[in-house]
């Protein structure tokens, strides 16, 4: 009794091992992402994905990055539930389409910037209008016009293309080989 | 793997797999066999037994989009493993934000310089002046004041301002949407999930549905927003956000001391006028 009530305190299995109704030993992979409290969480990632799916990706990341990982792939899941035709990748196009309708805008508002400056500089000539000129961003060069994944959109003609002019800042390629085990 | 006394290749699902690739092969139109990473990444993702189940959910209409929609999601997973389209929407999200800041600021710098024209200019008429003074206008017209009165409207120009009927202000004043209503106060996850119009035949066209309060419960706004925020560390464009910041300032603090010297000068030039209308008084009574 007492090693039972003992063992009942010590080790509540995760999620996941309540989900496949499997012991949850104290290395479970699936422990430090799936608590208990969230079952639903794993149920998504179970159903879209498959348990061995996700043991196989996060054997092949770092041990660091396996949050990060998990948590992208419960927001997928959820997505692909919500919205089995698009997932979460209507709401990419959906955030590209923005990204290109502002940065039209910000390209005509800079226009008009332009065209005010030169006009009160035909006016008052002696004045000093150079801040009427247009804010050079560099922000907006480094990621709409030269690594904006531009391709990803719904077409009926062809498939979604990958983003390949992507670079992130971060290093997602730490993580290790494919086949390899994370250095743990 | 060909089929036997067949002419057409199996595709790439039935190849990886290495089983036989029937004419009801439910893959080989979205898996050709010249693309096999396609596959495997799609395959490492999901699997081909969830790929099945979501396919067989769908109405066959829609299976076409779905497939295109997990292949590029198994695309991105492959590119990037640990963040994957979250990834993705993130950095777009980050982009729109910066874009909002640009554009604000452009708008604002617009609206300044419109309301300094509109304060600094009144409208200007030489022959009142005249007038006021007693004198008739001069038919040949005295320099100084022909070249004034070449351009009545000169001081009128708010209205040949492009700025303030131009669509694209309009649009941007216009549609200052819930969403980036919504991303402004860091609400983001609403504005993550968007049905499209054409999607899964639950919308009616040209709807676009926000999936809102649910989300928040998933991964836990909050977490998202902190999330977010400590993206921003990861993000090299920080040291471009700061420059951006940097430069905003630099204008705004020029644009304020090209203000004072403006209104200086317009004070110079309205003071010059009235001088040289004082001379001219003074040589018309001296002839």
């Amino acid at each position: 009794m007492a090693s039972s009530s003992n063992t009942a305190t010590y080790n509540t299995p995760c999620a996941a091992c309540k989900f496949l109704r499997r012991k949850c030993v104290p290395d479970c992979i699936f422990a430090p992402y799936f608590p208990p409290e969230e079952p639903h969480k794993f149920a998504n990632v179970h159903k879209i994905f498959g348990a061995s799916n996700i043991t196989k990706l996060l054997n092949d990341i770092l041990p660091h990055q396996r949050e990060d990982a998990v948590n992208s792939l419960a927001y997928e899941a959820e997505a692909r539930v919500r919205d089995p035709v698009y997932g979460c990748v209507g709401a990419i196009s959906f955030l590209q389409m923005q990204v290109e309708r502002l940065q039209e805008e910000l390209d005509a508002a800079n226009a008009d910037l332009i065209q005010y400056a030169s006009s009160c500089n035909h006016r008052y000539p002696h004045q000093n209008m150079s801040s009427a000129l247009p804010i050079q961003s560099t922000t907006t060069t480094q990621y709409t016009s030269q690594q904006a994944p531009r391709q990803i959109r719904p077409n009926n003609n062809a498939y979604y293309p990958t983003p390949s002019t992507f670079s992130f800042p971060w290093n997602d390629n730490n993580a290790s080989g494919r086949g390899g085990a994370a250095g743990e | 793997m060909t089929l036997k006394g067949g002419t057409s290749q199996a595709c790439a699902a039935c190849k990886y797999q290495r089983r036989k690739c029937t004419s009801e092969c439910l893959l080989a139109p979205y898996f050709p066999p010249d693309q096999p990473k396609r596959f495997r990444n799609a395959h490492r993702l999901f699997g081909v037994r969830n790929i099945s189940k979501i396919l067989e959910e769908l109405d066959p209409s829609q299976k076409a989009d779905a497939m295109r929609s997990i292949i590029s999601q198994a695309d991105i997973r492959d590119r990037f493993p640990v963040h994957g389209c979250l990834g993705v929407i993130r950095h777009y999200d980050y982009q729109i934000r910066q874009l909002q800041e640009e554009l604000q600021a452009v708008h604002a710098q617009l609206a300044l310089y419109r309301q300094q024209e509109m304060s600094a200019m009144p409208p200007y008429d030489p022959s009142q002046l005249q007038l006021q003074l007693g004198m008739p206008r001069p038919v040949d017209g005295h320099a100084l004041f022909n070249q004034e009165d070449s351009d009545p409207q000169q001081y009128n120009s708010v209205n040949a301002l492009p700025i303030a009927s131009h669509p694209s202000y309009n649009s941007f004043c216009g549609n200052v949407t819930a969403d980036y209503i919504d991303s402004k106060d860091n609400n983001l996850v609403n504005s993550f999930w968007i049905q499209q119009s054409c999607s899964n035949g639950n919308n009616s066209n040209d709807q676009i549905q926000m999936m809102g309060s649910q989300t928040d419960q998933l991964i836990g706004s909050q977490s998202m927003q902190q999330d977010v925020i400590q993206d921003y560390e990861f993000f090299d464009v920080i040291n471009d956000r700061q420059s951006f910041i940097d430069l905003k300032e630099n204008h705004e603090s020029s644009s304020e001391s090209s203000l004072i010297d403006t209104t200086q000068t317009l004070e110079n030039i309205a003071e010059n006028e009235l001088k040289n209308a004082a001379a001219c008084l003074t040589l018309t009574s001296v002839n």
